[in-house]
């Protein structure tokens, strides 16, 4: 079955992910070096921090593009229930931590760790799909 | 569209979101008045920040039930292509808001914002299409 998932469109959307993965590791390490050593201008500082933004965007667009150029019916069910998933689970997580935090038991967050829980959850909607259909899906 | 054109599947779950709001109304201002007026130990405060976050995720899990529940193929691809793009607008921001509270250019904010994004975004999308479909048959 693991055949039947790797997909033309499976195949593209793993490349775009890679170049997009590397492309953030680019942009942060010069970033987090760049303000850690104070060595950016405030009217760059802006524009330097949301460059590392950029390629996570992207991972979110290959995604969607994923969505719409893959023809195999059964594997595009299996992303879109992932996402569902990771969506639900992202947005609970956020919800909660969000009332914690107004009622003064847990800090603050930056908000890029909802993206990190949200691709945790993309991890827990292929589970599910592997324990309830047979695939794991992408 | 009419409350009397929507299918089963929508007047359920509009029903159970009426009904999960009215409880978040309902519960929601006590608590912030309890935690404004009293001096509340620390197991309370976590029962009453996850009693207030139990409304919203009721609405995401009827989001769930409802693509689940829905027969109308058309009406679920219009709501998963909605949910796409709120999450994935939702997912923008948080990144981009993180890396920004993460430089140190933008203040932290509380994380129940994010669910506050993507319903607003997803309402926005609605209407969008609802127009755009209406601008395409005049």
């Amino acid at each position: 079955m693991r055949a039947r998932i790797r997909t033309p469109a499976w195949k593209r959307y793993n490349w775009r992910v890679v170049w997009l993965s590397l492309l953030y590791a680019a942009f942060l390490l010069p970033a987090v070096y760049g303000f850690k050593h104070q060595i950016i201008p405030d009217p760059l500082k802006y524009l330097v921090a949301i460059l590392p933004a950029m390629p996570i965007i992207g991972i979110f667009g290959a995604l969607g593009r994923y969505l719409v150029e893959e023809q195999d019916e059964y594997v595009r069910m299996l992303m879109v229930r992932q996402t569902l998933w990771a969506s639900a689970f992202a947005l609970s997580i956020a919800t909660v931590w969000g009332f914690l935090d107004n009622f003064g038991l847990v800090g603050h967050a930056d908000g890029y760790w909802i993206v990190i829980v949200y691709f945790i959850g993309l991890g827990f909607g292929g589970l599910y799909n592997k324990l309830t259909l047979g695939d794991g899906g992408c | 569209m009419a409350y009397a054109d929507f299918t089963p599947a929508q007047r359920a779950h509009t029903k159970r979101v009426l009904w999960l709001m009215l409880a978040y109304i309902v519960v929601l201002p006590p608590l912030i008045w309890l935690r404004a007026t009293r001096h509340i130990g620390d197991g309370v405060l976590l029962a009453m920040a996850i009693a207030a976050a139990l409304p919203v995720l009721g609405i995401f899990a009827s989001w769930g039930r409802y693509v689940s529940d829905e027969r109308d193929e058309y009406h679920r691809s219009l709501t998963l292509g909605r949910i796409a793009v709120a999450t994935n607008v939702t997912m923008g921001a948080a990144v981009v808001w993180g890396f920004l509270q993460a430089f140190g250019v933008m203040p932290l904010i509380e994380t129940y914002w994010v669910p506050f994004v993507w319903v607003v975004v997803q309402g926005l999308y609605g209407c969008i299409e609802v127009f755009s479909r209406k601008g395409a048959q005049s």
